[in-house]
């Protein structure tokens, strides 16, 4: 198993190069540069801060200079926030970004697993009925549409919650960052969950499982539930990239000082290192759920080998 | 002779999107205790739904009426939770696929043992040596290891094996047995039925056959009933059936037998 995790690990190494090469690239093809300004600086101070930069050299080279940087666990200077390095950056915004994350990813799961298995078990009846209209809304209704009606909602109407800021991880100010960013989650995934569900209780051995006269919960519980989940840790991976998109808005919108901010204004005003920065922590972690996926997997499907 | 099951007046509906669909129609059979009754039919002549429905296995949209007394206790009575406490204790079932019809990420022995431990309360130490002999019962291969395997590792005939097994875990009187060597290779077929022939003798357990095969049911049957499009269309001896059938379509299905089996 660690052999395994080591080797998937490492295979992930080319993956993130090409990834961070391709970043590279498309950012330095973007028009303009981290210090193009309205009025040109003198010569010979523009050429002293790209001399600082490395920016006066070949872009392969630039590039080599990162990628050796990187290896040492330097991600550079932030061209735009002065002082400031992207390490120092991102390690202050990571710990917001990843209890939203994190928070919103198992809350999505939880929800969405029970909802939908609950549905799929009383398929056509109301409860199902009401569970699936609403959720396809939650599908239709991005979550930078949620968020305001959220805030005006609970935030200036009834005034029940604070609507930004992150006051230090204070759960009344995360509440309403984690409902906006799970909502179209959880219609997903209790969506996916139903179908599951429903193919699941058709199934042979669930007639087996009847055959023995076992109560409906301990079949559900049994019987049902591992195998109709399987979809669900499939999807988990794309699930929470959609999540790190998502939380970019979110951050904004609620004011959070996660790393999505950075991902944003350093791509308007050409931070290259910061962009970069964000980016390969983002494939990272995105590579470490898919492994993570898999394992759970091959964990609850004695049918899956992992190799 | 003691009938273990009475079936009056059974009829089977289903509701379906093209209408109310009528799958048996008020047919009337018994069982005799320790005999097997061989169910012969084409598909769709409503001999698994007879069973499905009297044990409460129908889907959603099935409905049935008239009565069956299974030692006396009506099954299609209100009480659906005795009925739930019945089945799989005193009423046994092998369903068709044994390639799907064990839960493919619980390991054998627990799907052996569950049944038991649900209706009997057993240890787990103890339905698991009853689960070893049963193995035995059924002529399983290699059984030290079987316990500890998941379906996929086992073959279609193993699988069969452990179903049977399965149904056999608490000593039940009556076993539905519902095409149950049709997805089978010939050499496992037999064998199978061996078992059958057996567990009637050895141990006194009632068998309803159903199968569209008349082979397979002359090989363990007592009685034959012979069903067409939800009907009941004649129900004898084996021997009656087999060599002076009564009616046309009986006659029919026998000269469906290629010549030199006989």
């Amino acid at each position: 198993m660690i052999k395994l995790i080591i080797k998937r690990l490492l295979v992930a190494i080319p993956t993130l190069i090409v990834i961070i090469a391709f970043v590279f690239i498309l950012m330095r093809l973007a028009p303009g540069g981290p210090f193009t300004n309205e009025r040109a600086l003198p010569p010979e101070i523009e050429k002293n801060i790209q001399a600082a930069y490395n920016l006066d050299k070949s872009i392969p080279e630039q590039f080599l200079i990162y990628v050796s940087n990187i290896t040492k666990g330097d991600f550079g200077p932030s061209f735009k926030y002065k002082d400031f390095t992207v390490n120092e950056l991102i390690l202050s915004g990571f710990p917001v970004s990843l209890t939203l994350g994190l928070s919103s990813i198992i809350v999505a799961l939880f929800l969405g697993v029970f909802l939908g298995t609950v549905a799929g078990i009383k398929r056509n009846t109301y409860f199902d009925h009401i569970i699936m209209s609403v959720s396809l809304i939650g599908i239709c209704v991005p979550s930078f549409v949620l968020a305001p009606i959220l805030s005006l909602f609970f935030g200036l109407y009834l005034g029940l919650l604070p609507i930004s800021g992150w006051n230090n991880g204070n759960i009344l100010n995360l509440i309403l960052p984690i409902t906006a960013l799970s909502l179209p989650q959880i219609a997903v995934i209790s969506r996916m969950m139903r179908a599951s569900t429903i193919e699941t209780l058709n199934s042979n051995f669930i007639k087996t499982a009847r055959s023995k006269g076992l109560s409906q919960k301990i079949i559900i519980r049994k019987h049902v539930l591992r195998e109709s989940i399987l979809p669900i840790i499939d999807y988990l991976a794309p699930a929470s990239a959609g999540l790190m998109t998502g939380s970019i808005i979110i951050e904004q919108i609620f004011g959070l000082p996660g790393i999505g901010r950075y991902f944003v204004v350093g791509a308007l005003q050409r931070d290259y290192t910061l962009v970069s920065g964000v980016m390969i922590l983002y494939a990272t972690l995105l590579i470490i759920l898919i492994l993570f996926s898999d394992i759970l997997r091959a964990f609850l499907d004695p049918r899956v080998k992992l190799k | 002779m003691n009938e273990i099951l009475k079936v009056t007046n059974l009829s089977v509906r289903f509701d379906t999107p093209e209408g109310l669909f009528s799958a048996v129609k008020n047919i009337s059979f018994d069982i005799n205790e320790g005999k097997c009754l061989g169910i012969v039919g084409e598909s769709g002549s409503g001999k698994t739904q007879t069973f499905f429905s009297i044990t409460g296995l129908l889907s959603n949209n099935g409905a049935c009426d008239g009565s069956a007394l299974f030692k006396g206790i009506n099954l299609l009575g209100k009480d659906s939770k005795k009925i739930s406490k019945l089945r799989g204790k005193e009423i046994g079932f092998i369903f068709q696929d044994p390639m799907t019809s064990l839960t493919p990420h619980m390991k054998i022995g627990n799907q052996m043992i569950e049944a038991l431990i649900y209706h009997e309360k057993t240890g787990k130490r103890e339905a698991l040596k009853k689960a070893k002999d049963i193995l035995s019962i059924v002529r399983m291969p290699r059984i030290e290891n079987i316990m500890q395997k998941y379906p996929h590792e086992l073959s279609g005939g193993m699988k069969q094996r452990v179903m049977i097994g399965i149904s056999l875990m608490c000593n039940p009187s009556l076993i539905i047995a519902d095409e149950p060597t049709t997805a089978l290779d010939v050499t496992t077929q037999k064998d199978i039925l061996n078992i059958f022939n057996e567990l009637k003798l050895n141990k006194n357990i009632t068998i309803a056959l159903i199968s569209h095969d008349i082979g397979v049911i002359a090989e363990v049957s007592d009685d034959i009933m012979v069903m067409n499009e939800g009907k009941l269309i004649e129900k004898g001896s084996c021997n009656q059936i087999l060599k002076e059938p009564k009616k046309e379509y009986t006659k029919h299905l026998l000269s469906c037998i290629p010549e030199w089996l006989n």
